[in-house]
């Protein structure tokens, strides 16, 4: 029962945002919008944890598994990864660098450098 | 072709998930984790078969889209960890949010700019878009774009192994040690295999690591389909 009611709630999530997205015509990913809205219904106490725990828990701890086939479809554009290699390259180490250095000076600006704890 | 074996695709993948799995949780160093990862071995390994074999990838994803239907009602659950997380930080929340925002915003500037340098195709650089956050959304938020998932997936798996190898050398050439400057900024650009690595270094910094992998996921969702689209349209 627990099941049934914890998947009835992340579905019926999903299903909403489905035919919202559809009805506006936006090409906003619609589970993201699910995820939206049951944080919404979360914080606002509607749903409570318990409710989602019973079956969260599980796909959450499997959800690698359901993008392995999505990922395998890199061997579709091989080419275009050999065509384009110097440019990955540069984005591979350029964009997490100055990620990390931007967010790390903002924080260390306010919190200071040192370890706190 | 008149192959029958492609049932045994959705079986394939999920032992050698599961037994990829093992073999992590056995390694304990922080970086020895990342470099075992195991959603990333599987790509590689199950890729590898796929091309020596000469099998074509069409079938593999007709007979494997089980699993992929299983990926929208799981980001659907995503809400609970971010809900989790939100709760617990509400007393850094204003600057988390912003610093994780800047994070998600500089990745998208960044890539667009450098591909345009690079005059890359349209596809490309919408495949470049969104690294900064947790593969699942990247997957998604990149369809929407017009990119290739699957590109823009490898990169994000790529650059947290980087994260989780190199993090601790960029913050020392940094002089950065603050458990929450560290965690954030991991979490936002390094996203899963950044944050796990640091949980089991540094546990302090990998709790803020969470929840900025967290938030960057929420970020990401609502920022970068809107502000891919301005951006290309000014370059």
């Amino acid at each position: 029962m627990k099941y049934l009611i914890s998947s009835a709630i992340i579905l019926a999530c999903l299903a909403v945002a489905k035919y919202l997205t559809a009805l506006f015509e936006s090409s906003f990913p619609a589970p993201l919008l699910g995820m939206v809205l049951l944080l919404v219904l979360l914080l606002t106490g509607i749903v409570k944890e318990h409710h989602l725990k019973p079956t969260a828990s599980p796909v959450l701890n499997y959800m690698p598994l359901f993008f392995i086939p999505a990922g395998v479809g890199i061997i579709e554009h091989l080419g275009l990864i050999a065509e384009h290699w110097p440019l990955l390259l540069t984005i591979f180490i350029v964009v997490p660098l100055t990620s990390v250095i931007l967010i790390g000076s903002v924080i260390a600006y306010f919190k200071g450098r040192e370890n706190d704890s | 072709m008149t192959a029958s074996f492609w049932w045994l695709s959705v079986p394939l993948v999920i032992a050698l998930f599961l037994a990829l799995r093992f073999l992590n949780a056995k390694t304990h160093h922080a970086i020895a984790k990342a470099l075992t990862n195991p959603v990333c071995w599987a790509i590689v390994l199950i890729a590898a078969c796929l091309m020596i074999f000469k099998l074509p990838y069409a079938p593999f994803a007709e007979h494997t889209k089980v699993l992929s239907w299983l990926l929208e009602p799981a980001i659907v659950a995503l809400a609970l960890p971010l809900y989790q997380q939100f709760i617990h930080v509400k007393k850094n929340l204003l600057l988390i949010l912003i610093s994780c925002s800047l994070g998600v915003i500089n990745a998208t500037l960044v890539a667009s700019i450098i591909c345009a340098l690079f005059a890359a195709p349209a596809e490309l650089s919408a495949s470049l878009a969104s690294l900064s956050v947790t593969t699942p959304i990247t997957l998604l938020v990149t369809d929407a774009l017009g990119g290739i998932p699957s590109l823009a997936a490898a990169m994000v798996i790529f650059i947290g192994v980087l994260g989780a190898i190199f993090g601790n050398l960029i913050f020392s050439l940094i002089n950065i040690q603050n458990a929450q400057a560290k965690g954030v900024a991991i979490g936002t650009a390094c996203h899963a295999i950044g944050t796990a690595s640091l949980i089991t270094e540094q546990p302090k910094a990998g709790a803020f690591a969470s929840v900025a992998m967290a938030l960057s996921a929420l970020l990401s969702a609502l920022i970068v389909p809107l502000l891919y689209p301005a951006i290309q349209h000014l370059i």
